[in-house]
């Protein structure tokens, strides 16, 4: 995986990736394709909910007519996406579309409650002898899920993670050195990125490695995603059978347990428990308490009764102001803020350039501290916002003027209300965007200037034949002189043609 | 005669072209050509004390808070 669509390479694109053979093995676990219908966006569910029952192929032209003609760019996508899945056949005979056999059966038993009993893991009936409540287990995801950000920021005195998490690591490009050894191990720019994202974004990213890494070791990928996909459709808080598992997936509970994923009270316990972190993996609806709520809240107790709100305060003259104790959350901050004093329940630093330019050099990109403030802005943040965006619209309304019309504030991508909640000081967004544009004020291309031609026509030929070998990037009619960006081919292509013309 | 040169297309906006060309007559030979308002042709091997050049200039006019303590 390159390093530019690192997080982009979504679970989806792992699915769509896979070979045919593979992807038809995968419907045949009930679970998995009640997680890839989750995983799907609403149109295309659309789709295969109205395809479900239906045993006979869809005509394309029956199917245009189900959305509106302005709804064709959503359509298109969700099409594309379903046939990347080969979740959709095409039917010669009828001209039609139709879902795949396989999954369609699996995906009617799903709903109906008719598939294999064991398809969702088998219960413990049995009640533990030793109770495992589900805040413990919070607690025991979110230690394990901190041991191995704790470990990529370097704060001190922390647990080293397992083998295993080091060598994802290091696969994914999150972190690099010589050597296994975790002395060694320093965080790349990856990595940087890696920490500015949501748990669940995280979690995803190291298991597609983690899948990568199976391959390699000759373990089936089939067996290894239908398990994550039965993990994702597990209830919290219950236990289940381990003898029930495939060799494959007993040697997974070791490396699941060191992420985190699920629960063991021993190496050779019967049962096992999935974590929230599991649980939460293929759910895309916010109204589930979503993995990173989970964190925040075991972070500190202070917080636990404001458990998914934010706690940076930024002020106009770019000061800091952070109500936190988590070791993390101010190691994070670190990455582009100068931090100067700290308390016990709370840290002050201020945003410069230099420490701007450190996370930019290092690979984060404004937007992304942007985003990152924006999300962990505390309440009063919030509520301030708030207020003045009503004052402004009051302001606005009564005076039938419009003040966001050329105003800085307006340039925000959404244009659906002309003015736009600002939680952070407009100043210091844009002072952060112009510190990231001021690294790249120019703009170099190598190639080869051209000029002295002869006449106008020489000048119009070579310079359309030189567009199509290479990229024109400046010409200049007038004064009969272009810029190309050429390879030594390009230019000795270029130079045979203009020979020729002679 | 048709001639064709080997060069480093530099493209940015114009206070920027300014700066350049004021490096340029510190230390005369990296600037080939003025293309036009936003485009200045630069030696192949300039660019990297260009770059250098310009940051000093532009890190001139920064006011860091840390100064007056």
């Amino acid at each position: 995986m390159s390093s530019g669509n690192l997080f982009r390479a979504t679970v989806n694109e792992y699915l769509e990736g896979l070979p045919r053979p593979v992807q038809s093995k995968l419907y045949e676990a009930p679970a998995t394709c009640l997680s890839i219908f989750r995983l799907l966006p609403p149109m295309a569910k659309f789709y295969i909910m109205s395809m479900v029952f239906n045993d006979h192929a869809v005509a394309l032209r029956d199917l245009y007519k189900w959305t509106k003609p302005s709804a064709n760019k959503l359509q298109f996508e969700a099409l594309k996406r379903l046939k990347a899945l080969h979740l959709i056949e095409d039917d010669r005979q009828t001209k039609g579309i139709q879902l795949n056999a396989t999954f369609r059966k699996n995906f009617r038993d799903c709903l109906t409650g008719s598939q294999d009993p064991n398809a969702f893991g088998t219960l413990c009936i049995l009640p533990d002898k030793n109770k495992v409540e589900i805040s413990f287990l919070d607690t025991f995801a979110s230690q394990k899920w901190e041991t191995i950000l704790h470990f990529m920021v370097g704060t001190e005195s922390t647990a080293t993670p397992s083998k295993s998490v080091l060598s994802l690591l290091k696969k994914g490009e999150l972190m690099e050195g010589p050597g296994t050894s975790a002395t060694n191990l320093k965080i790349t720019n990856i990595g940087f990125q890696f920490l500015l994202q949501d748990v669940n974004v995280q979690i995803w990213t190291l298991l597609l490695q983690y899948l990568n890494l199976t391959q390699d070791l000759h373990m089936d990928p089939v067996d290894v995603l239908n398990f994550l996909f039965m993990l994702g459709s597990l209830e919290l808080g219950k236990s289940y059978m381990v003898s029930n598992l495939s060799d494959t997936q007993i040697s997974m509970l070791a490396d699941l347990r060191d992420y985190g994923l699920v629960y063991q009270r021993s190496d050779n316990s019967t049962r096992f428990y999935p974590t929230r972190l599991a649980t939460t993996l293929t759910s895309d609806s916010a109204a589930i308490k979503t993995p990173s709520n989970a964190l925040e809240q075991a972070v500190g107790p202070d917080t636990s009764t404001s458990s998914n709100q934010g706690s940076v305060i930024v002020e106009t003259n770019f000061k800091l102001y952070s109500y936190t104790n988590s070791p993390l959350e101010i190691a994070i901050l670190n990455l582009f803020v100068h931090l100067r004093t700290r308390f016990s329940n709370m840290v002050c630093g201020q945003i410069t350039r230099e420490s701007i330019r450190r996370a930019l050099y290092n690979g984060i990109t404004a937007d992304q501290i942007i985003k990152f403030l924006e999300t962990h802005a505390h309440p009063q943040m919030k509520i301030l916002a708030k207020e003045r965006l009503d004052k402004k619209i009051e302001f606005d309304t009564s005076h039938n003027i419009n003040t966001a019309g050329g105003a800085p504030q307006s340039k925000g991508k959404d244009s659906v209300s002309q003015h736009k909640l600002e939680i952070l000081p407009p100043n210091i967004v844009d002072q952060i965007r112009l510190w990231q544009l001021e690294l790249d004020r120019i703009q170099t291309y190598e190639g080869y200037l051209f000029k002295d031609f002869n006449n106008q026509h020489e000048y119009d030929s070579l310079s359309s034949y030189a567009s199509e070998v290479g990229d024109l990037i400046w010409s200049d009619k007038k004064k009969m002189k272009f810029f190309v960006s050429l390879s030594e081919i390009g230019l000795n292509q270029v130079m045979v043609f203009a020979n020729k013309k002679k | 005669m048709l001639t064709a040169s080997k060069c480093i297309l530099v493209q940015c906006d114009p206070s920027i072209r300014a700066l350049i060309l004021q490096i340029n007559d510190e230390r005369p030979g990296i600037v080939i050509d003025e293309l036009d308002d936003t485009h200045l042709l630069v030696k192949s091997d300039k660019v990297d004390i260009v770059k250098q050049e310009l940051n000093k200039l532009l890190s001139k006019n920064i006011y860091n808070p840390f100064d007056e303590e």
